[in-house]
């Protein structure tokens, strides 16, 4: 459903795919649906033992920043009319699922409380303008937080976090897969999700542009993957 | 419908009260003085008998549906994907389980299966119930075990929305999902006569 072509706006993901495996490979992968997340992990991945100190404060600012991201975004094509202009069913399914991001951000926010990092800029270019560009870019949006939660819920360390972690998974599960229903792509294409690390996440939030300006933590904790 | 009220309170009492300490099994990290076993290879034992007995129940739900005909499309195309997922989760938990894994009781799916309205309404049952589950006893679980289990449990969640797509309802009708008692789980589905 989405490739990486249409991830990857700049090319730097694939102009580095054709370098490691050849133009071949990258042009198969520009229009092959981003199913095969567990391969772009690898090639994005950093060791694991670059994120092995991660604290939970590191981990809840990354979640804060990609919730940020997406509550954005969902207010962004609803300030826009975009969502106005979609079917009603679709208007549903794109009205709850901005209701559910910026609750997330509230909940990740007071968890935080004053360790909760800045709010950044965002620049969603057209993808917030017109229903195609707008459910592409949620459908690939929906399915990459599915893939950082998965990945980064076993690194939170204390416990309550998890259990509540995974009750914003399944939620984001459940927008993924009602955005692959809405788009006529299978909702569970597969008998598990591939979970993806915090840095190829935010190497692939990173390639969208959508984040134009960080700024700095305020944690002495100064993370890695600000993009 | 939408919640968009969750304290943060609320939100860490809901991930307590529902899942971790009712299960008696986490180390918060606290020094909570908690009498309760840790995190272990048989606590794991325990809580994988749980979603084994579960991920049973659903794939045999889903297969007698599809045996007794009584669903079209597009709940075949459902039923028959969520059948065959269900059963690698059943693989996978029986590998990880060894000779641990407790014996499965199949269940008479009886009317649950003989109409797509019953159908519907006993596979969100069955979907929403795992779902309580995996949230009330995933973080129970050792380290190890969390991030196997992990892309597992949103499996179950992609499952839920769509199957509630089909028979109508919201998809995601919470902004965060709850924990549930695995005890209350089982009973739930034992009064709908949808696990053994």
């Amino acid at each position: 459903m989405i490739t990486l072509g249409e991830l990857d706006r700049d090319e730097a993901l694939l102009e580095a795919i054709a370098r490691l495996c050849g133009p071949t490979r990258a042009e198969l992968l520009r229009t092959t649906a981003l199913g095969g997340a567990a391969m772009l992990a690898v090639l994005v991945a950093r060791p694991a033992s670059a994120e092995a100190a991660l604290s939970d404060v590191d981990i809840l600012n990354f979640g804060l920043r990609f919730e940020r991201l997406q509550s954005t975004f969902y207010t962004q094509a609803d300030e826009m009319g975009t969502i106005g202009r979609m079917s009603n069913p679709k208007q549903t399914w794109a009205e709850t699922l901005g209701a559910h991001e910026r609750a997330h951000v509230k909940i990740i926010a007071s968890v935080l409380g004053p360790k909760a990092g800045p709010k950044p800029s965002f620049d969603f270019g057209n993808a917030t303008e017109t229903d195609a560009d707008f459910t592409r870019t949620a459908v690939a949006m929906e399915d990459l937080t599915v893939a950082l939660l998965t990945g980064v819920t076993p690194r939170i360390h204390d416990r309550r976090l998890t259990a509540a972690l995974f009750g914003l998974l399944t939620v984001e599960a459940r927008h993924a897969s009602w955005a692959r229903h809405i788009v006529g792509a299978t909702p569970a294409p597969a008998a598990f999700d591939e979970p993806r690390t915090l840095d190829s996440v935010s190497g692939a939030v990173k390639r969208t542009h959508f984040i134009t300006g960080a700024p700095k933590m305020t944690s002495s904790s100064s993370p890695n993957f600000t993009g | 419908m939408t919640s968009t009220t969750l304290t943060r309170a609320g939100f860490l009492r809901a991930a307590l009260g529902g899942g971790a300490t009712a299960a008696g099994g986490i180390a918060l990290g606290s020094r909570g003085g908690s009498t309760e076993a840790s995190p272990s290879r048989s606590t794991d034992a325990e809580i994988l008998n749980v979603f084994l007995a579960l991920e049973h129940a659903q794939e045999d739900f889903y297969r007698a549906a599809l045996a007794a005909d009584a669903i079209d499309q597009p709940l075949r195309e459902y039923a028959t994907a969520a059948a065959g997922q269900e059963n690698e989760h059943i693989a996978f938990l029986r590998e990880h389980l060894g000779g641990r894994a407790r014996p499965h009781q199949k269940v008479d799916a009886g009317d649950a299966v003989r109409s797509p309205a019953r159908f519907r309404a006993s596979a969100i049952a069955l979907e929403e119930a795992a779902i309580g589950a995996y949230i009330g006893q995933g973080a129970n679980l050792t380290t190890p075990m969390i991030a196997a289990i992990a892309p597992l449990i949103s499996v179950e969640a992609r499952q839920a929305a769509w199957i509630r797509d089909l028979a109508g309802v919201s998809p995601a009708p919470r902004a965060a999902d709850a924990p549930r008692r695995s005890a209350a789980v089982l009973a739930d589905l034992r009064a709908k006569g949808l696990i053994g």
